[in-house]
């Protein structure tokens, strides 16, 4: 028998002697990247593993003194838990992949795409070079030639058609630091029209959340959710779309033996570990969310002080919840009574109780309304604002909360400030560019059928157009878009082009566009679609594993990558290009007055510091770069539930991690970031808070300021509103003030120094003072049960626009049409046409997206790593079993999922299951590369397909906005399946 | 044996479609997934083996856990090398203990006509010695997979053994199609002469003329070469399937059904090499004469009228000029 | 020496593959060749669940038994590897193995399965440890580094435990007590024959 030694002394032996193999000269990197990804693409036998081909050259006689293994540290580019990479690298090349054991976040876990993200660099798949389209034929070309022709051909078209003609869209894999840039580059540029995958996730949650208690984030962490009683899913599928958070979810469970409430039209992987399953039809969650409260109200088990103390207008939600009475829930939703009253009792009493949803809730047309619900269920209960409680919204890419953030809105500028005059010139002061001539570069728009003219100003202050609506702006008639002229060219930079409803329309619009950018480390769905034959640009573009910046988790907490690797192949990062393309707009000396910009690419350290300038609405002003990179050198310090390091170390003591926004002040003051907002129970020092008092003082002679409570240890006992410098003096506290502060006070204020709020004051004093009496600068108001401001100031339950019940739309009907965002939304029309049709009798199945472990977004990119790709290797469609039985489907056959707009038609597979109800089915929405049965391989850019391609969700899906950010309907329409 | 008998039933109870979990009746909802959990133990008691779902395209990796490898193993390791054992030394033991008390056949020199009759064309000859000599390396590496590591591997040491083995499996897989081919040959040429009929009643009766002097009547073949013929077809047959199943794993049966399969495909072959022992003895060593047949495809006209008396009525009937069947004018066997 | 053994505890495994991909980062593992792999039973019904399944390094392991040129071998830590250089890929030990463990890449045309692949526990091979020809045959060999299997110190939700037995028992065992559920260490009776007793 063999036997073999085993000792455990051998330390890092194996890396050295890759390291030596590099260091012998037979291989440059490039050439083991190629060979790396020829191992790990296809059927290579064992024998040929390519790492072992480099480490050849060891053997043959070099000694193992090679370079040192360097160790990395970034942030996985997927989801928004935030999992530390650890990155081995040796002479440039990422060898291989540890466990991040220190992170408090992940603790060395990751989920499949986590544990394969070392191929995303070296994948063979990528952009290598910039490419253009030539009569159909993608040319090779150089980076200098592409700048330049881009930059005409937008300047031609600012000419012709406005700076509103070209539509942006950012990403959420940008670095914090990029989706910053990307902003101002809007401003700088001249338009609104800016946006990213916010929009398609959660802008709803953002607008909901934000009108109710005044900030749009989770209120508490991945981490804090330990603390957690009862947990209550609506929408979300952690288990597939957060692997990683289900570590703490999973904890909280077992540890307090907790409830986990799964409501879902679909059994998921999260709802097998539940303690109740709540099975309910799609697009019914206020009803769902009412009926619990029904049952919370008839028993008294709201949290009444709470309530007297912190919330404004719940008697109005009390009206609409009577309306629904079990059997009405019942009858709209299907959960019967008696499980109602029984999650709703856990709710109510087995706490802290919290409440997490995702994209199952927030793409819809009431999404908003789905999440004031959902705010308005942890209010009456008191569930928020405390450990173990909250609104806890799982997102989706790994900066998309910072992208947000940083104001790759259409409705925002960086942080929050809106589209007004006062915000413009805060950040014309932060930029140090003259207002007026921002001003200057915004379109004046003429009047078109009946609608008011607009000057620049008003142009500057209007909301650009949504994401989701980008081809309509193409494809409607002139009149009917709200600005000088329709949409003519597209800059995408990291963002899918399936990621959308109705992809039928988008194949027309593409068609249509002048000019088509793409930036990406892959070509996307965008390239690949449309039967385009000029005038697209594909630039490779790395992954933010290859550049410094920072990144903000879902929990608000910011971790900064550090670049594991330079840019693979030619790619560049997204600081240089949005560098080159200023230089060649001629605003890049304006845009980086005050940045470091070396061999055409911003610091982004420098830019983090600008943002820490002008951060003050948010609390983005703390986290200097300097204290973000102790963070992640000392992460072991940090508490695994409140995120907290001792007071005492030297570096990082008594910071949360990551120091999650709010962190106020500037960094000098060490304000330790905010692990739960509106917390109460803590001192704003240690991250203490209230509600934002952003909506008024007094409405219809109710108060909307706090009473009886505030922050512990505040010099005001009482609700108090916003903090100005004439408060400041008002009390006293201007003394508070150093001579500097109140230099730059004066400075903004000019003639009115006492109108400067906490918001502008770039000095930081205000919310100094502020903090040193215990005061939240942003005021201690109530959360909104009532937000008066929005189409549905108290939700209501409105049909989906494609029902499966158009017997309750006339009791139910969706919202009027009406026009937002510079375009028409004729939601009510097209539900009105679907009813008197009989839609619902064609097509009787409701179809639902959402997400595989295995892949994320649009997919292109993890459907091009074959360590995923592997895993899911053909889009499908999930059936239930009877519905598959009665149209003779096999579970694995081929089936045609047919939609009720424009004739379309998916070829998909079958998975016959019981995972969905009778009458339902889903979808994953990660594929593209098919497009209505046909396989369009041969469309990418040779070298650079995907590994699996397949039929888009979005082909099938229909018409539906949000009235209030947009958003896109995907998880309720109709369809039919046929064998095929 | 009882294991491949359990390894059999358990293959037939899996194939029945009983391995995924029982259906839920009603809706799922409103219910505690947590205390409805799975469990190992009751589900090994229900269904044998656990079978789940797999989202790569690999259905044998769909099946979590089969205890059954175990059984076969214990066949494998415990029961075949038994089998094997006794029935091919209990075979050549015979043979020995036949030889020395009964001894060679002899062919009477005396009565040799002198004239030879064609027994065996050029193409029958071929297919013979095609089926026989890749059968023979088909069990000595067949017997390699069961014997080889016991008896060899000490001898030449694991090196030498692997590589010998390595080859041996080529050979094992690429044999088996001229194997294949050989049987599917026979059973076209011999197929009709192997029928039993009347005369082989007879012939067994008469112990086949080992048990006394006389010579009973046979046909072109006796009795007893249409059992070693029947051998082969059936076990060959056998073998084919079973080795084609085993060529192609878990394309036509799951991975109990090809434990079963490979059971069988060995338990068959030791019998069937042990058999073909015995042929091989009477064709060579046991009966004079008997070789020349398969060898230059003539034999003696009176070894043949002695042996095969209606073969030869029946063959010079069928020649209008008599006896001359020892021309140099092949005569077809039929 | 420890005793080492896989535990996936089901009531932990969310089926997010984790534990596939990390196994094919850490040893370059080519496509169609699965070390590891998680299976859902049940699914799609309360009571579903997902177990992650690789080679469970068994007592008395059925694969070295089968094995008609004797290529495999027990490390003092109890981990079955085998010598790739011996095995001439007959597929005896995937009908043996309980686990659907061994995998061959398939290297021509019937009858040619290569030489069998399977996980190593992180453990390398017969060859010179962190050696180049083991890499190249066997991949990583962590447990020499003093690491334990990536899949497991990957695992998202802590689901998948490695490490010596008794060790990841008792972790096991004080899981199911704190939570009042455990569906049991699968694979545990067919690879140890012997469960965590709770």
């Amino acid at each position: 028998m063999l036997t073999k030694r085993k000792s455990g002394d051998a330390g890092r032996a194996k890396l050295q002697g890759l390291a030596a193999g590099l260091a012998s000269g037979t291989l440059d990197r490039r050439s083991f990247l190629r060979r790396s990804g020829l191992a790990a693409g296809g059927l290579a036998a064992l024998g040929s593993l390519q790492l072992g081909a480099v480490r050849k050259a060891e053997a043959a006689g070099s000694s193992v003194s090679g370079p040192s293994v360097q160790i990395k540290t970034n942030i996985c580019t997927h989801c928004s838990v935030g999992c530390t990479v650890k990155a081995e690298v040796v002479n440039g090349v990422w060898v291989g992949q540890e466990p991040g054991w220190e992170s408090p976040i992940n603790r060395g876990s990751h989920c499949a795409k986590g544990a394969a993200i070392r191929e995303l660099v070296h994948s063979e798949r990528r952009l290598k070079y910039p490419l253009k389209l030539v009569n159909g034929v993608w040319t090779k070309i150089g980076w200098d030639v592409a700048i330049n022709e881009i930059g005409d051909k937008m300047m031609e078209l600012r000419q012709q058609s406005g700076a509103d003609s070209v539509y942006w869209l950012g990403s959420a894999k940008f670095t914090n630091e990029a989706s910053y840039l990307m902003r101002k580059f809007g401003a700088f540029w001249g338009t609104n029209s800016i946006d990213h995958q916010a929009r398609i996730c959660h802008s709803t949650t953002v607008a909901g959340v934000a009108n109710t208690w005044g900030y749009g984030a989770q209120t508490n962490s991945y981490n804090d959710i330990r603390n957690a009683k009862t947990m209550l899913f609506i929408g979300s599928n952690a288990a597939e779309a957060h692997p990683v958070a289900m570590q703490h979810l999973l904890a909280s469970k077992e540890l307090n033996r907790g409830n986990m409430i799964v409501c879902d039209p679909r059994f998921t992987r999260t709802a097998a570990h539940a303690t109740e399953y709540v099975r309910f039809r799609s697009g019914t969650d206020i009803p769902v969310i009412w009926g619990m409260l029904w049952h919370i109200f008839q028993n008294g088990w709201e949290d009444k002080d709470f309530i007297a103390q912190r919330v404004y207008g719940m008697d109005d939600v009390r009206k609409e919840v009577a309306k629904w009475t079990p059997d009405e829930v019942e009858r709209v939703t299907g959960v019967p009574e008696a499980q109602m009253k029984r999650i709703a009792f856990q709710f109510s009493n087995e706490k802290p109780a919290t409440l997490i949803w995702c994209m199952g809730a927030t793409q819809h047309t009431v999404g908003t309304a789905n999440v004031r619900a959902f705010c308005i269920l942890c209010l009456a209960t008191g569930n928020v604002g405390k450990p173990g409680t909250g609104a806890n919204i799982f997102r989706g890419h790994t900066n998309v909360q910072g992208a947000t953030d940083l104001g790759l809105d259409i409705t925002t500028l960086p942080l929050y400030y809106g589209l007004v005059e006062g915000a413009w010139k805060h950040w014309a002061r932060v930029w140090d560019v003259d207002y007026d001539w921002l001003q200057a570069q915004f379109d004046e728009v003429p009047a078109k059928a009946g609608r008011p003219a607009r000057t620049k100003k008003q142009n500057m202050e209007t909301p650009g157009i949504t994401s989701t609506r980008w081809a309509d702006a193409t494809n409607l008639p002139e009149d009917q878009i709200d600005q000088k002229g329709r949409l003519r060219a597209m800059i995408v930079m990291g963002h899918g082009g399936n990621t959308v409803s109705r992809i039928p329309e988008m194949v027309k619009a593409l068609e249509k566009l002048d000019l088509l950018v793409v930036a990406d480390p892959h070509p996307t769905t965008f390239a690949a679609i449309s039967g385009r034959k000029n005038g697209t640009y594909l630039l490779p573009i790395c992954t933010s594993l290859e550049m410094d910046g920072s990144r903000t988790a879902s929990n608000r907490s910011l971790q900064w990558g550090e670049q594991i690797v330079q840019p693979a192949f030619e790619s560049k990062n997204d600081y240089e290009v949005m560098y080159m393309l200023a230089k060649k707009l001629g605003f890049a000396d304006k845009m980086f007055k005050n940045i470091k910009v070396e061999n055409n690419v911003p610091s982004a350290e420098d830019l983090l510091r600008e943002i820490n300038r002008g951060g003050w609405s948010t609390g983005y002003c703390g986290q200097s770069p300097e204290r973000l990179k102790a963070h992640m050198k000392n992460q072991a310090k940090f508490d695994l539930v409140t995120l907290r390091a001792p007071k005492d170390d030297p570096e990082v003591g008594g910071d949360y991690y990551g120091l999650p926004w709010p962190c106020w002040g500037k960094p000098e003051i060490r304000h330790p970031g905010t692990p739960i907002l509106y917390n109460t129970n803590l001192h704003v020092k240690d991250g203490g808070g209230c509600f934002r008092a952003r909506f008024g003082i007094e409405r219809n002679g109710q108060t909307l300021l706090a009473e009886d409570s505030f922050s512990l240890g505040s010099d005001l006992t009482d609700g108090y509103p916003e903090f100005t410098y004439g408060m400041l003096k008002k009390l006293g506290w201007e003394g508070d003030l150093t001579a500097e502060e109140r230099a730059t006070i004066t400075r903004i204020g000019g003639a009115n120094p006492d109108t400067v709020s906490w918001a502008i004051d770039l000095s930081g004093g205000i919310q100094r003072v502020c903090l040193e009496h215990g005061v939240m600068h942003y005021g201690n108001g109530k959360a909104r049960a009532n937000a008066w401001n929005l189409p549905d100031p108290v939700p209501v339950h409105r049909e989906p626009i494609y029902t499966p019940r158009p017997d309750l739309v006339a009791k139910y009907p969706t919202r009027p049409d009406a026009r937002e965002f510079r375009l028409p939304n004729i939601g009510f029309s097209v539900q009105k046409a679907a009813v008197d049709k009989g839609i619902s009798k064609q097509f009787p199945i409701i179809l639902s997206s959402g997400r595989l472990v295995e892949y994320e977004g649009g997919g292109e990119e993890t459907r091009s790593n074959p360590w995923l790709a592997e895993l899911q290797q053909d889009m499908f469609v999930e059936v239930n079993v009877t519905d598959a039985a009665e149209r003779g489907i096999k579970d694995g056959s081929w089936v045609w999922v047919l939609g009720p707009e424009n004739d379309a038609k998916t070829k998909v597979k079958a998975l016959v299951t019981e995972r969905v109800g009778r009458g339902v089915a889903w979808m994953p929405f990660h594929f593209s590369g098919w497009y209505q049965g046909v396989d369009q391989r041969g469309n990418y850019p040779p070298g650079t397909d995907p590994v699996v391609l397949g039929e888009s969700v979005n082909t099938v899906t229909t018409y539906g906005f949000d009235p209030v950010t947009g958003m896109h309907e995907t998880k309720v329409t109709l369809c039919q399946i046929r064998a095929a | 044996m009882s294991h491949t008998i359990r390894i059999a039933l358990a293959a037939l109870v899996l194939s029945a479609g009983a391995v995924l979990a029982q259906p839920q009746p009603g809706s799922p909802s409103g219910q505690n997934p947590t205390t409805r959990a799975v469990n190992e133990e009751q589900l090994l008691r229900e269904f044998e083996r656990l079978d789940g779902r797999v989202t790569i395209p690999d259905s044998k990796a769909a099946t979590l856990e089969q205890p059954q490898g175990r059984e076969w193993r214990t066949f494998r390791e415990g029961w075949l090398p038994w089998i094997a054992g006794i029935a091919i030394l209990g075979m050549l033991l015979a043979l020995v203990i036949f030889y020395f008390t009964k001894g060679r056949v002899r062919l009477d020199h005396s009565e040799e006509s002198g004239t030879k009759i064609l027994r065996f064309n050029t193409f029958e000859r071929f297919t013979h010695w095609l089926t026989a000599s890749s059968f023979i390396v088909l069990g000595l590496t067949g017997l390699n997979y069961i014997f080889g590591k016991r008896i060899l591997m000490p001898l030449i040491g694991p090196d030498a053994f692997s590589a010998l083995s390595q080859w041996g499996k080529y050979a094992h897989n690429y044999l088996a199609w001229p194997f294949m081919l050989g049987i599917l040959f026979m059973m076209v040429v011999w197929l009709r002469d192997n029928i039993p009929n009347r005369v082989d009643a007879a012939w067994l009766k008469a112990g086949g003329g080992f048990l006394g002097d006389a010579h009973p009547s046979a046909g072109r073949f006796n009795a007893g070469q249409k059992i070693v013929f029947w051998i082969v077809m059936l076990g060959g047959i056998a073998m084919s399937v079973t080795g084609i199943i085993l060529m192609f794993p878990i394309s036509a049966v799951d991975v109990n059904g090809i434990q079963l399969n490979q059971a069988i495909h060995a338990i068959i072959g030791v019998l069937f090499v042990a058999a073909i022992l015995a042929h091989i003895y009477i064709g060579s060593l046991g009966m004079e004469g008997a070789y020349d047949a398969m060898g230059s495809g003539e034999v003696d006209l009176a070894w043949a009228r002695r042996h095969h008396d209606l073969w030869v009525e029946e063959q010079q009937a069928k020649t209008a000029s008599g006896p001359q069947l020892g021309g140099s004018r092949p005569i077809p066997a039929e | 020496m420890a005793r080492m053994k896989f535990l996936c505890d089901a009531d932990r495994c969310i089926e997010c593959n984790a534990c596939v991909t990390a196994c094919k980062n850490e040893h370059e593992v080519p496509w169609g060749i699965n070390r590891r792999r998680v299976v859902t039973l049940n699914d799609g019904k309360p009571g579903e669940r997902s177990i992650s399944m690789a080679c469970m390094h068994c007592t008395d392991a059925p694969c070295a038994a089968v094995c008609p040129v004797n290529c495999f071998y027990t490390t003092a830590d109890a981990v079955v590897l085998h010598s790739k250089d011996l095995c001439i890929g007959c597929g005896y030990c995937f009908y043996a193995c309980p686990f659907g463990a061994p995998q061959y890449p398939r290297v021509g045309n019937f009858g040619s399965r290569g030489k069998m692949d399977k996980c190593t526990y992180c453990a390398g091979g017969p060859e010179a440890d962190l050696s180049t020809a083991e890499y190249e045959k066997y991949g990583s060999n962590r447990l020499a580094e003093g690491k334990l299997p990536l899949c497991a110190e990957m695992c998202s939700t802590k689901s998948l435990l490695a490490g010596d037995g008794d060790v990841i028992a008792q972790i096991y065992k004080e899981r199911v007590v704190r939570r009042g559920y455990g569906s049991g260490a699968w694979g545990w009776k067919t690879a140890y024959r012997e469960t965590v007793a709770i």
